[in-house]
């Protein structure tokens, strides 16, 4: 962050040369005031920032909203989600006026009553004071999401409650952390993100750039959920250029139908696969002997391992245990070792088992053996100023001494430690037990966790209610958690009506730094950062003595006091200087050497940070928990491999279905059959059906496709119904639809993370109840009032 | 083809589903729930031969007849909001000729001329009267009462006749 330059435009071919490009971030046109900004959608989405236009009347309404085409890698293109906006600020449902509700009448949709914020902070306020008083600061709880205003909003759990307790409520925190830490651990850089040219001021067509011959996308689909910020249609920007695909996913979705080769591996069985893969090229010498002289550590040792007739892997092995022929897996690792440059795109399946670190370092370790590492065009690294942007902000101040009361850090110090969270899996432990000290008072900031993050979401809300004595939450409409368990609701900002910023990748990679000012306000509605500094000062004014104004916490938080929000915000983008090869240079470590941020300064095939915390320094292959190879017995009740979670353009995890337009694109939960399995168990196509396992049960609609194979059945997750009647037991048909309901907790690996969100055993069977959704009642309940 | 007819020309090589065309031409249009200016139509997956694993897997979006191709924005010289907005970036607009020129350059490309409200452009049916009505009506006879008046459906034969419903 040397300067902050508004990043150059290039335009798209198909965009009309009457356009907006080179307008201010504020602008008139034909009586309507235009701001343009990069958010984070509506509340949720991942840290793209994609551009938008915003068009305010004299009445500061929202009229109209458009993709910027002044955004370096957007260009103006939106998704639903964005191109909904007035839908979702003007919801008819939407909540924007601070409520409260007895706690005796938790769950009762109609007992909420509308309050000032004066009030609603001073219950708040007087419940903390109790609480810590008794219990301590260590009693509070904040359940946090992916994120929804420059990052997961770490200061709520440090500066303003003094908690170590933040913690993101998915199993073994199931979702990038689990990536970041094996690069973390392996590489001593946060995230390499495939070279998709974001932050070079000529894009694809910049000298400094190389297209990649071979992109690999692992386990991810960036179309719909721009995953972790990578815009994901720049994919496509890319395959027009002449970039080849390896897909490897079990589902054959669209964009598999693209790829040269699709390794279509049993769900859940990455790490063998990616062992193979190593093995075939480490064995056929199609690695970067120089590069891996120079930059790695632990080459002999990983050759040794991958050679090892127990612990080893080879292609003909791979290919029984992921169900994929042994000359596909061989012809995928020779393309991908000969490309030059190539890259991989790893994803939440990554993640989604406890094998999952495993997965992950040998996803590394193929990048690094080719030497597609901070190289044009292969997978690159931020600089040893990035990181994720706030991870540990205000701790310092907040916590202190207390970080050791943090639930799971001296169990999982290699998850806890580093993302400054409490365990998800022991702290529902302590919220049902009480051990080692009892949880009092709960925040949710970004979270729905009993429709969406969480695993057994029964029991997550039963041990909520159980253990809570206060809990509130900020957020734009009413969830079936908040409905379940809160005392206080605060209204929060959409998108167009923030002061913040996005900075992609959650600025972990080169990428771009978007700002956004409000285009409006809508009721009594504030952001995070603005309910997070009201309330700090009212609780913790000692830690908030620094900051006058909200945007002097801005300024701290998301600029390191480096910058001024107001000053550097109307550039709205900016690009980060792009260096490569940064182990060349020194940009990688903090003394300034050259080499990596690991304990060995090289990329560590043999991970020594693996070794100090107990876990095997080389990759190794672990079956899933419950899988056909590894549970045999269960495939007589279970005959099928259950993956959950694919993502639709529609929504955004539980966000979204109070939208008409989204909602109408996929108006019910999905179950993908195979028509020939669904043949044999006699689901017509569009027939309700029972999907269930030894954890629980649910019902989604079917889709016979051949997106999944005879034997894997996949359903979509994060449903409930906020057109249905929302109070207990129903809570918007929360557990109705929730494949949630068949997954497990505490079925992570060594270091604490991963759950098999993906792959798991079911059954499934046709029911005779239709629960299609009326789709004239959720446009009659949702509808704006002009529409 | 006149100069001035307008089409949209589609890449479905690259069209990844997203649906981005479908929502943003009903924000522009008002159109409510159930009303559409464009369409996705989704076709596949299925495997084009056996056991490769090669699947045949297209989404190709198919203008309605409330696609007016966004004539409120192209009279201002701007391009249609599902050009605008498409992800994927595979939709061009632009004149006929133009585009055909274009699509001839790259397979897996479909043309659409669209027609907003075919029917009422077509006008209110009015008569031409076009025809000589002298003539079409026949030649001048005089006709004499039927007598032998029968079921016209119960077919005569000389040697295989009855007549339904005079059966005792």
């Amino acid at each position: 962050m040397e300067e902050m330059k508004a990043a150059p435009v290039v335009k798209l071919d198909t965009l009309s040369d009457v356009n907006d490009i080179g307008k201010p971030w504020r602008y008139e046109e034909d009586g309507l005031t235009v701001t343009r900004l990069s958010p984070w959608s509506a509340p949720g989405c991942h840290p793209t920032g994609c551009g938008l236009k915003i068009y305010t009347d004299g009445e500061d309404r929202v009229v109209k909203v458009e993709g910027d085409e002044n955004h370096p890698v957007t260009q103006g293109r939106l998704c639903v989600r964005c191109l909904t906006l007035m839908d979702y600020m003007y919801n008819p449902s939407r909540i924007i006026y601070p409520m409260k509700r007895d706690p005796e009448k938790r769950g009762d949709a109609d007992a909420w009553e509308r309050c000032t914020w004066d009030e609603a902070v001073a219950i708040i306020k007087e419940n903390y004071d109790r609480i810590t008083k008794q219990y301590g600061r260590e009693s509070c709880v904040c359940f946090t999401g992916t994120g929804r205003e420059g990052g997961t909003f770490n200061p709520y759990g440090s500066v303003m409650l003094g908690t170590p307790n933040y913690c993101y409520t998915q199993s073994g925190y199931a979702c990038y952390i689990p990536r970041l830490a094996a690069s973390s651990y392996i590489i001593g850089s946060a995230y390499p993100e495939i070279d998709y040219a974001c932050a070079l001021p000529g894009r694809f067509d910049d000298p400094a750039y190389e297209l990649p011959e071979c992109l690999i996308m692992w386990g991810k689909m960036p179309l719909s959920s721009n995953g972790d910020g990578l815009f994901g249609h720049a994919v496509i920007d890319m395959m027009r250029r002449g970039t080849r695909l390896i897909m490897v996913d079990p589902r054959m979705n669209w964009l598999a139908s693209r790829a040269d080769i699709h390794l279509r591996l049993r769900a859940g069985t990455d790490t063998a696969l990616a062992m193979a893969m190593l093995s075939v090229i480490i064995n056929e010498g199609l690695y970067d002997a120089e590069y891996v002289e120079y930059w790695c550590y632990g080459f002999d040792e990983l050759k040794a391992r991958l050679n090892d007739p127990e612990k080893g892997m080879t292609a003909a092995k791979a290919a029984e245990i992921c169900g994929i022929p042994e000359e596909k897996i061989v012809e995928a690792s020779r393309m991908y070792a000969q490309a030059k440059p190539a890259c991989i795109s790893w994803g939440l399946a990554i993640d989604q088992k406890a094998n999952g670190m495993q997965a992950g370092q040998c996803i590394l370790d193929l990048m690094a053996i080719t030497g597609n590492v901070d190289v044009p065009g292969g997978n690159v690294l931020g600089d040893v100023t990035s990181g994720l942007n706030e991870v540990g902000f205000g701790f310092e101040k907040g916590v202190g001494d207390l970080v050791s009361e943090m639930i799971g850090l001296a169990e999982y110090p290699a998850y806890c430690n580093l993302i400054m969270n409490a365990h998800a899996d022991l702290m529902l432990q302590t919220l049902e037990t009480g051990e080692p000290y009892p949880i009092k008072f709960g925040m949710y900031c970004g979270n729905n966790l009993m429709s969406c993050t969480s695993a057994e979401p029964k029991r997550w809300h039963d041990a909520i209610l159980k253990s809570l004595e206060f809990c509130f939450t900020i957020d734009t409409f009413m969830t079936p958690s908040a409905q379940a368990s809160c005392d206080v609701f605060l209204p929060l900002a959409a998108s167009a009506e923030r002061e913040g910023t996005t900075f992609t990748h959650y600025g972990a990679s080169m990428g771009i730094k978007g700002f956004s000012q409000a285009a409006t306000r809508t009721g009594e509605a504030l952001t995070d950062a603005e309910a997070c500094f009201k309330l700090g000062k009212a609780l913790n004014p000692q830690w908030w003595t620094d900051y006058d104004t909200v945007e002097d916490f801005i300024n701290h938080l998301r600029l390191s006091n480096k910058f001024k929000f107001r000053e550097v915000a109307p550039a709205v983008y900016v690009q980060d200087e792009v260096t490569y090869r940064k182990n060349e240079c020194g940009k990688l470590r903090a003394d300034g050497k050259v080499g990596f941020n690991t304990p060995t300064g090289r990329i560590e095939l043999y991970s020594t940070i693996f070794q100090q915390f107990d876990d095997d320094p080389l990759p190794y292959y672990d079956e899933p928990q419950y899988s056909p190879a590894n549970t045999p017995e269960l495939l007589k009740d279970y005959p099928f491999v259950l993956t959950t979670g694919a993502r639709p353009y529609a929504f955004f995890h539980s966000e979204n279905r109070q939208i008409p337009f989204c909602r109408e694109l996929n108006p019910d939960p999905i179950v993908e059959v195979n028509p020939k399995t669904a043949k044999k168990l006699g689901i017509a196509d569009g027939q309700w059906c029972e999907i269930w396992n030894q954890f629980g049960s649910c019902k989604q609609k079917a889709k016979l496709t051949e997106t999944v194979d005879e034997n894997t059945i996949h359903c979509q997750h994060a449903w409930w119904f906020p057109e249905e009647d929302g109070s207990e037991p129903n809570l918007y048909g929360n557990w109705r639809s929730n494949v949630n309901n068949l997954v497990p907790n505490f079925h992570f690996g060594k270091l604490g993370f991963g759950a098999p969100f993906k792959c798991l055993l079911c059954n499934i069977k046709p029911i005779d109840e239709c629960l299609d959704t009326d789709m004239d009642e959720v446009w009659t309940k949702f509808k704006r009032e002009d529409q | 083809m006149s100069k001035e007819a307008y089409g949209l020309l589609i890449d479905y090589e690259y069209c990844s589903g997203c649906q981005s065309c479908e929502v943003t031409c009903k924000e522009t249009h008002n159109y409510p729930v159930g009303k559409w200016g464009i369409r996705v139509l989704e076709e596949g997956p299925w495997e084009i031969e056996d056991g490769t694993g090669v699947f045949d897997y297209n989404y190709v979006p198919v203008p309605t007849d409330l696609c007016d191709l966004c004539i409120a924005r192209t009279s201002k010289g701007r391009e249609p909001a599902c050009v605008h907005h498409c992800l994927a970036n595979v939709i061009t607009y632009g004149p006929i000729v133009e585009l055909a020129e274009k699509m001839t350059q790259k397979s897996k490309q479909v043309l659409w001329f669209p027609q907003y409200k075919p029917l009422t452009a077509k006008g209110k049916f009015v008569p031409t009267k076009k025809s000589n009505s002298e003539g079409v009506g026949g030649a001048k006879v005089e006709v004499e009462a039927n007598e032998s008046w029968s079921t016209a459906a119960h077919r005569r034969s000389d040697d295989d006749h009855f007549e339904m419903g005079l059966v005792e």
